[in-house]
């Protein structure tokens, strides 16, 4: 069966399972327990180790999504998950206490996703707080990573359709990248 | 003046900050165009028949308008424009924070110019996006998408774009206007033909977008 796998990343809070529960056309396998850290987002549960949806294309096609632990004491399953991973999805939550440091750390992080496939980032509850603009997000992207053109959206993970647009957005973008020979890495071993 | 035999008036000459009456979106576009660079601070104000006034605060990238781009009229009448000073000192065009000028400027390069080139482009040109716009919060079709991925990655022609997303050239034209309206083009005369990974030049079977699209029930690509 052929697959394509997307990772859902970012810090924690910032509404992957949220997302991956909206796209997933089956029920999404969580991995949660209780939030120990919720003086820093004050949520009761957060993921441990994966969430995990799918979208079936037809009968021997499908997209795997996975969403990896927002934090960083979790960060042996980045390294699992990055492995067959085609392309990322990366929310950053506007009310983060330093989005753009979370964009750029999550990013240097996944890199090889993006040298190999493709990335898009989705900033959420932008709609809570007047965080930083996306001019900003940009800017900021063109400071640490000259040249790279990355996709920048606000985002509702609630909503179905911005998500499908997102979705939509970074399989273009990196077929796009195959066609024109931008992709440099391979499929870590 | 006289064209196949009818009298056709003489449109007065422009005033200053102030433009005849018009239909459409290309005079508005022009405006537009010319009034970002300016090296002076200036706001746009254009009344627009049954939809009211439509204030553009460009130092605050931000306008104010009583009609929701949601309906946004592509056959405006436009019945007057006019310049207003901005900078330190002026006072607010409206009450702050106003609407994202994007979002505007999207829906306004896509319905100027007719499906014909902006008046500031030149022949010869490829384009590149320099970021891309904010696709959650503007009105698109997954054509569109697509044609933006390919600006993401390559400098390419109009009709190059037109060729590679599969659209007509006046499609692609409208959202190369729209793309350097907002100002997140990189325009080139020298920049050379994209060149294509050959496996993919030979690839028959539809995209995963377009498999994608389909199982998602998108008709809209």
């Amino acid at each position: 069966m052929a697959e394509h796998v997307i990772l859902f990343t970012g810090p924690m809070g910032a509404g992957k399972t949220t997302a991956i529960s909206n796209l997933s056309e089956i029920e999404v396998v969580r991995t949660e327990a209780n939030n120990s850290e919720r003086h820093i987002v004050d949520k009761e549960t957060t993921t441990v180790a994966l969430d995990y949806g799918e979208i079936l294309i037809d009968g021997d096609e499908k997209v795997r999504l996975y969403g990896i632990p927002g934090q960083q004491r979790f960060s042996f399953m980045w390294s699992i998950l990055k492995k067959r991973a085609r392309g990322m999805i990366l929310l950053v939550n506007s009310d983060a206490p330093d989005p753009i440091a979370e964009m750029t750390f999550f990013l240097d992080e996944f890199r090889e996703l993006y040298d190999r496939g493709g990335v898009v980032i989705g900033i959420t509850r932008s709609d809570v707080i007047a965080g930083p603009t996306l001019a900003q997000f940009s800017e900021a992207l063109e400071r640490t990573n000259p040249g790279l053109v990355i996709p920048v959206f606000t985002v509702d993970p609630r909503n179905r359709d911005q998500m499908e647009n997102v979705l939509l957005a970074l399989i273009a973008n990196i077929e796009m990248r195959e066609i024109f020979g931008m992709l440099t890495a391979t499929e870590s071993a | 003046m006289t064209i196949d035999g009818n009298y056709v008036a003489p449109e007065p000459a422009p005033q200053p900050g102030s433009y005849p009456v018009s239909i459409g979106w290309t005079q508005a576009a022009i405006a537009i165009s010319s009034v970002m660079v300016l090296k002076t601070p200036m706001n746009l104000k254009m009344n627009i028949e049954m939809h009211g006034p439509l204030l553009i605060d460009f130092e605050r990238h931000a306008f104010s308008w009583s009609t929701p781009l949601e309906h946004f009229p592509v056959d405006a009448v436009h019945t007057g424009l006019e310049t207003i000073p901005g900078g330190a000192g002026a006072p607010p065009l409206f009450e702050p924070p106003g609407h994202d000028l994007d979002g505007l400027l999207w829906q306004i390069g896509l319905n100027a110019f007719d499906g014909a080139p902006a008046f500031w482009l030149s022949s010869g040109e490829r384009y590149r996006l320099t970021r891309w716009p904010n696709l959650t919060q503007h009105s698109h079709n997954l054509r569109q998408v697509r044609m933006i991925a390919v600006l993401g990655n390559a400098y390419v022609s109009t009709q190059e774009l037109a060729g590679y997303s599969g659209v007509e050239v006046a499609e692609a034209q409208r959202l190369i206007n729209a793309l350097s309206l907002m100002r997140i083009l990189s325009r080139s005369v020298e920049a050379p033909a994209a060149a294509v990974a050959p496996e993919t030049a030979t690839a028959t079977r539809q995209s995963l977008f377009g498999r994608l699209r389909k199982r998602l029930g998108r008709a809209d690509g």
